[in-house]
């Protein structure tokens, strides 16, 4: 089945067409890499895919369902979790803190009034089991602002996880990151993202091909090929478009 | 000595404080004491939608004093109304207007928001001054004598005795500011602040923002009304003038500022500092504005996070020498 | 002209001079927020200091036009001093420090104007030369408002020029825009800053000064000017010149009319709209800095 599919999608803003007929098919479980030159549409189709923005035509299907006007709000409550290019953390929080926001919102407490929330032990060794997970519990008391950036970068990734999606959509997850942290969050999205469906937008080729099961080309807002990716590797038009020459 | 029995203590000695405090004073100094209590409370109202929020409420003197309206025509047009539900009229009151102007402020935020709020004030500023037959315009509504506290069955105290007034005042206030307290501690605490913090991951993390921020404004809203009602009580006359008007507005966002806005006794500590600093500037001159501004120009200055922003890097730099040597 | 028709007329001319000086003060306002993000909640008490020292610039030259001259100018160089040691070390703290720090500021005009002028209102007179009535077509009015609307008109010309037409003014109009791109392409971006908040204090100044004999002179004059002033800033849009004009001059005539024909609801209508255009559009009519 697939978990995510768009069809028709047409997106501009104020005249300018961003995105141009966008049918795009994501199968329940797989790794889809979304890649294309920088301008492609890349993140406005994530953004009218999260509901960002509400296409100006064509439509978004969320395991089945109709999706186009829904608000990020509600698709992280029905599994879809989302990793911004830039940074989207609380800063002034610590690595704690920016969690227990995540699972406080995946047990569904959002109206507590009641109760102390430093006393809801359950919610604190549910947040400190997460930042185990994600390497962070040695960060746990720092400011997400003080974080190294390599580990902010994991905490902003984590933060699309922490509400236990079925979907996950990361933009650009590595970007900025060195050799070595690019390694560790390749470790980690794979780990993590186990038995769930994820599509990541990525510049990083290595990253993709050590990723992806499948590989979608965006370039002017249009889907130039997808396949896996041996046939996107060989693909002419991706080739000439974006990919080069180089042997990958 | 834990810290928890230290805090029993320190409690402890307050409440005792509070209690002989109308024993040891003259009645000028007991009613600048309610004064003081009130204020820190409409403050903290503002707080909670400035340092917790993050949103300047320019216009915050339209919940204060609309609380304290209701209370003047309550009492005003109803025979023998009963002292605590005045109160939660008064509250009831702030609440509604929160509610009623929910649709708008929850959709902007940061300038806009401040605008919006200012004009709000505003236009019932002027409302309140051109509807004369309802609020008696500039010169107001009397309230001729509070009602007893009655507790059915068991006891009805006098509340033209100043100092029984002074108790109820300063229980209701504290009975607030601690819900406030509370309030701030719970999960629904941390959704605020995370507004402040990245109200876009708050929205990708699934919380619905609208319906968030609304709570938080009619919370404030509520507990600002409750401080217009009890301040209404205390002068026993409500006029645009000293609830209504911008000053009243800005009062709280000074008293914040100058506590700090960081934290949540931030804005009672600005409080106390301005009631204290009229009391004395009053006596060697009646520049008081003058001092006041001046005073807040030098705070913006150098010391923005305010007092306990100063009390906060103080303590910092003591902990690195103490580490150092 | 029919005896109604004169009425309007006459109102239309006081709500042109009025809305004239709103955008003599409204400009320097939303060129402010423009350029610095800096609202600027004590602009109008500039302008009713300049109508003070245009008071005492009377009193000791006795010469109507040289207060006229040396008031605003002087309200230009406090507004220079302010911008340069009050605002500027401010800045790093962020919006809301500058927006409490013009609260301050707001406070201390007010004060100083009582404790230097008291509490009194002044009467500033209209001299020999613009005193009077003008007779035109059946319809009798005041020679100085008509002065009022000239002055306006010639000062918002100039001022129009050398935003449009001088090399200076094309860094003001960027700046506005951008002040960080401005400042990376070398300019002096601190001494632009100065300037235009020294020109803005400076159109206040002048609105002050000339407002002076219509509304007297006293330490409330701020209170009224200062909130109509915000209106238009704000329904017209931050940093749009265009919109404060119109809405300046809507705003002037809204309230002439509204003051002659339904006192009490006039004022309440002005808010009412400005939260009806804050909510659908939040920068404003013309406006786009957030």
């Amino acid at each position: 089945m697939n978990i995510l599919e768009t069809k028709g999608l047409y997106h501009d803003f104020s005249g300018l067409e961003v995105l141009f007929d966008v049918n795009l098919q994501v199968k329940e479980g797989e790794r889809l890499a979304l890649i294309g030159p920088n301008g492609a549409g890349k993140t406005t189709l994530f953004n009218t895919i999260t509901g960002m923005y509400h296409p100006t035509q064509g439509q978004v299907f969320f395991k089945g369902k109709d999706i186009t006007r829904s608000n990020p709000y509600q698709l992280a409550r029905i599994g879809m979790g989302r990793s911004f290019q830039i940074t989207t953390t609380f800063a002034r929080l610590t690595a704690f803190q920016n969690i227990r926001q995540a699972v406080l919102s995946k047990n569904g407490i959002r109206f507590q009034m009641f109760r102390k929330l430093d006393k809801m032990q359950d919610i604190t060794k549910e947040t400190d089991e997460i930042l185990k997970r994600i390497n962070l519990d040695g960060q746990r008391n720092i400011p997400a602002g003080m974080l190294s950036y390599g580990k902010h970068r994991s905490l902003e990734i984590s933060m699309a996880l922490a509400t236990d999606p079925e979907l996950i959509m990361l933009d650009e997850p590595t970007a900025g990151m060195s050799r070595d942290e690019t390694h560790t969050a390749v470790e980690l999205i794979r780990r993590l993202t186990e038995g769930k469906t994820v599509v990541i937008i990525e510049h990083d080729m290595d990253v993709v091909f050590s990723i992806a099961d499948r590989i979608t080309v965006l370039h002017y807002g249009q889907i130039l090929a997808t396949g896996s990716p041996a046939e996107i590797r060989e693909n002419q038009e991706v080739k000439d478009a974006y990919l080069g020459d180089l042997e990958y | 000595m834990s810290t928890k029995l230290s805090n029993w203590i320190l409690w402890g000695v307050v409440i005792i404080l509070l209690a002989v405090f109308p024993y040891l004073v003259s009645f000028y100094y007991l009613n600048m004491f309610i004064a003081f209590a009130i204020f820190s409370l409409y403050a903290v109202t503002l707080n909670i939608l400035l340092g917790y929020m993050g949103v300047l409420s320019f216009g915050h003197a339209m919940f204060f004093g609309t609380g304290a309206y209701a209370v003047a025509l309550v009492l005003r047009h109803i025979e023998g109304f009963p002292l605590l539900p005045t109160i939660l009229v008064g509250g009831l009151a702030g609440g509604l207007l929160a509610l009623v102007l929910c649709p708008l402020l929850v959709r902007v935020s940061g300038t806009a928001f401040a605008m919006l709020t200012l004009a709000f004030s505003m236009l019932i500023f002027v409302a309140a001054l051109k509807f004369r037959e309802i609020t008696g315009g500039e010169d107001g509504i009397g309230i001729t004598s509070i009602p007893p506290l009655n507790i059915p069955g068991l006891v009805s105290i006098d509340m033209t005795d100043k100092i029984n007034f002074y108790y109820f005042a300063i229980i209701v206030v504290a009975i607030c500011l601690y819900l406030l307290w509370f309030y701030t501690k719970t999960p629904f605490g941390s959704l605020i602040v995370g507004i402040r913090d990245n109200a876009l991951r708050m929205d990708y993390l699934g919380f619905n923002l609208p319906q968030t921020k609304a709570i938080n404004l009619v919370v404030s809203g509520t507990f600002a009304g409750i401080a217009g009602a009890v301040h209404g009580l205390l002068m026993k006359l409500v006029s645009t003038v000293g609830v209504l008007d911008i000053g009243t507005s800005f009062k709280p966002l000074m008293m914040a500022y100058i506590g700090g806005v960081g934290s949540f006794f931030g804005p009672i500590i600005g409080s106390a500092i301005l009631h204290i600093l009229e009391d004395v500037v009053i006596r060697f001159t009646d520049r008081i504005g003058l001092v006041n501004g001046t005073i807040f120009i030098l705070v913006v200055l150098f010391a923005p996070q305010g007092l306990i922003g100063l009390f906060n890097t103080a303590k910092a730099k003591w902990f690195q020498k103490e580490t150092a040597s | 002209m029919s005896p109604t028709a004169v009425l309007y007329v006459a109102q239309a001319l006081h709500g042109l001079a009025y809305g004239m000086l709103l955008f003599l003060i409204a400009s320097g306002l939303t060129l402010i927020f423009g350029m610095m993000g800096i609202l600027n909640i004590a602009h109008a008490s500039f302008a009713m200091l300049a109508a003070y020292f245009c008071f005492t610039a009377l009193k000791l030259t006795g010469n109507f036009w040289a207060a006229l001259l040396i008031a605003p100018i002087f309200a230009g160089i406090v507004g220079v001093l302010t911008e340069r040691f009050l605002l500027r070390p401010v800045h790093k703290h962020g919006h809301l420090a500058e927006l409490l720090i013009t609260v301050g500021i707001m406070t201390l005009i007010l004060e100083i104007v009582k404790l230097f002028w008291g509490t009194e209102s002044l009467v500033v007179k209209i001299p020999e030369s613009l005193n009077g009535l003008l007779h035109i077509a059946g319809l009798t009015y005041p020679v100085y408002r008509i002065f009022v609307i000239g002055l306006s008109i010639v000062i918002l010309g100039f001022m129009a020029l050398i935003l449009f037409k001088t090399r200076l003014g094309k860094i003001v109009q960027a700046a506005v825009s951008d002040a960080d791109m401005v400042s990376a392409l070398g300019i002096n971006t601190p001494l632009v800053f100065m300037l235009v908040f020294g020109i803005g204090i400076w159109l206040a100044g002048v609105a002050g000064a000339v407002a002076g004999p219509l509304l007297t002179v006293f330490p409330g004059m701020a209170d009224q000017l200062g909130m109509d002033a915000f209106v238009v800033v704000v329904v017209g849009g931050f940093g749009s010149l265009i919109g404060a004009f119109i809405v300046a001059l809507f705003l002037g005539e809204l309230n002439a009319y509204g003051i002659q024909f339904i006192p009490r609801l006039a004022p309440v209508l002005m808010f009412a709209f400005m939260a009806l255009v804050l909510a659908f559009k939040p920068t404003g009519l013309f406006g786009e800095r957030e």
